[in-house]
């Protein structure tokens, strides 16, 4: 029969503890976001920001392309703007709902008895995206899908923390957000346009995310979307998460503008 | 790239399989009927052959054995293609 490590020397050797302030252990080193704006709403003026609703991906093969929603392929340009795949960083990304209508539109089309098309199943599972980007980025790090009952973003960290934990200096996490078909919205909170982040996080480099124990926040908490992280980079509140209940601030917004753009320029 | 016109049947055909699997900047034009639509050619692959199976059931009616021999050869070109269905429409 094998032999296990003593799990106690286990626990003591590598402890799971929450980031503390004086230690922080994530570090934002990039980010895009993608936003499609209504054409009357006003512009971000941020050049991380794709606010386009039809982006194009054109680091995808057209042939792999087509398969992609509008989500999918702003997921695939922002993590070639991170450089995800020419660094062969693992990547994880967390949804609520995936990519859209796609599973729950084949229910329907299951209860009415018609054949299902097979392109539509073979992109219905919730890590499609990464599969398509894998195959064109020659990826062939680690990934990750992960579907967290609207605490994403909190899954996205523990993910990192325990890549980082593994010896891997930098991941690619993505965050996304879909609208569910009308008729499932009453039974959960839902966006009503799609929208992505892409974030390139270091256990070294780049600007300290920072979480704090936050107890009495436990009840106001809330789903944290693409648009709040987005809002929380460029200088925002604290975003507050339920489990664990920790308040979440990231350092030196203005500064980490500036010197990307130095980066970017020298690029 | 395609010299040789396309009778009414293949450009028919052309245009369900640009329909079908969402080829982007294709035309029925670009497609010649003499060229392979999967691996090289057009490019299409094992997915696209179950889609394009179950497109033809939709549209003539015809039903292909997933693991019959002769598919390969009925799904080589458009004009072979459009053989298959000459023969075996029933819609």
């Amino acid at each position: 029969m094998r032999q296990y490590p003593d799990r106690r020397a286990f626990k003591r050797d590598m402890p799971v503890q929450h980031p503390l302030p004086s230690s922080p252990s994530v570090f934002l080193r990039d980010w895009r976001a993608w936003l499609p704006v209504p054409e009357d709403a006003s512009s971000f003026d941020d050049s991380r920001i794709i606010e386009s609703d039809t982006p194009q991906a054109a680091n995808v093969p057209a042939m792999l392309r087509r398969r992609l929603t509008p989500l999918g392929r702003a997921i695939c340009e922002m993590l070639d703007m991170i450089n995800a795949g020419k660094d062969n960083l693992p990547i994880i990304h967390a949804s609520q709902h995936g990519d859209g209508h796609r599973p729950l539109d084949m229910l329907d089309t299951i209860a009415a008895g018609d054949a299902l098309s097979p392109t539509r199943f073979s992109l219905s599972v919730h890590n499609a995206i990464l599969g398509i980007y894998s195959i064109a980025a020659g990826h062939h790090a680690s990934m990750a899908a992960l579907a967290a009952g609207g605490e994403e973003f909190e899954g996205l960290l523990h993910e990192t923390r325990g890549y980082f934990a593994e010896g891997i200096d930098e991941v690619a996490v993505v965050l996304s957000d879909s609208p569910l078909p009308e008729r499932y919205r009453a039974q959960a909170v839902s966006a009503t346009v799609p929208s992505a982040i892409v974030m390139r996080l270091s256990r070294h480099e780049g600007l300290p995310i920072v979480a704090e124990p936050d107890p009495t926040r436990e009840q106001g908490a809330t789903r944290i979307t693409p648009r709040h992280l987005v809002d929380w980079l460029s200088g925002g509140e604290a975003l507050h998460t339920r489990r664990p209940a920790l308040r979440w601030t990231i350092t030196s917004c203005a500064h980490a503008t500036a010197a990307d753009t130095a980066q970017r320029d020298t690029r | 790239m395609a010299n040789t016109p396309l009778t009414p049947l293949e450009h028919e055909l052309a245009t369900l399989i640009i329909d079908t699997l969402e080829l982007e900047d294709v035309t029925p034009s670009d497609i010649a009927p003499k060229a392979p639509l999967f691996g090289e050619g057009l490019g299409l692959d094992s997915i696209d052959a179950l889609e394009l199976g179950l497109a033809l059931q939709k549209r003539y009616g015809i039903k292909l054995d997933n693991d019959a021999e002769d598919n390969r050869e009925h799904f080589a070109s458009l004009s072979s293609l459009a053989a298959l269905v000459e023969t075996r429409r029933v819609s």
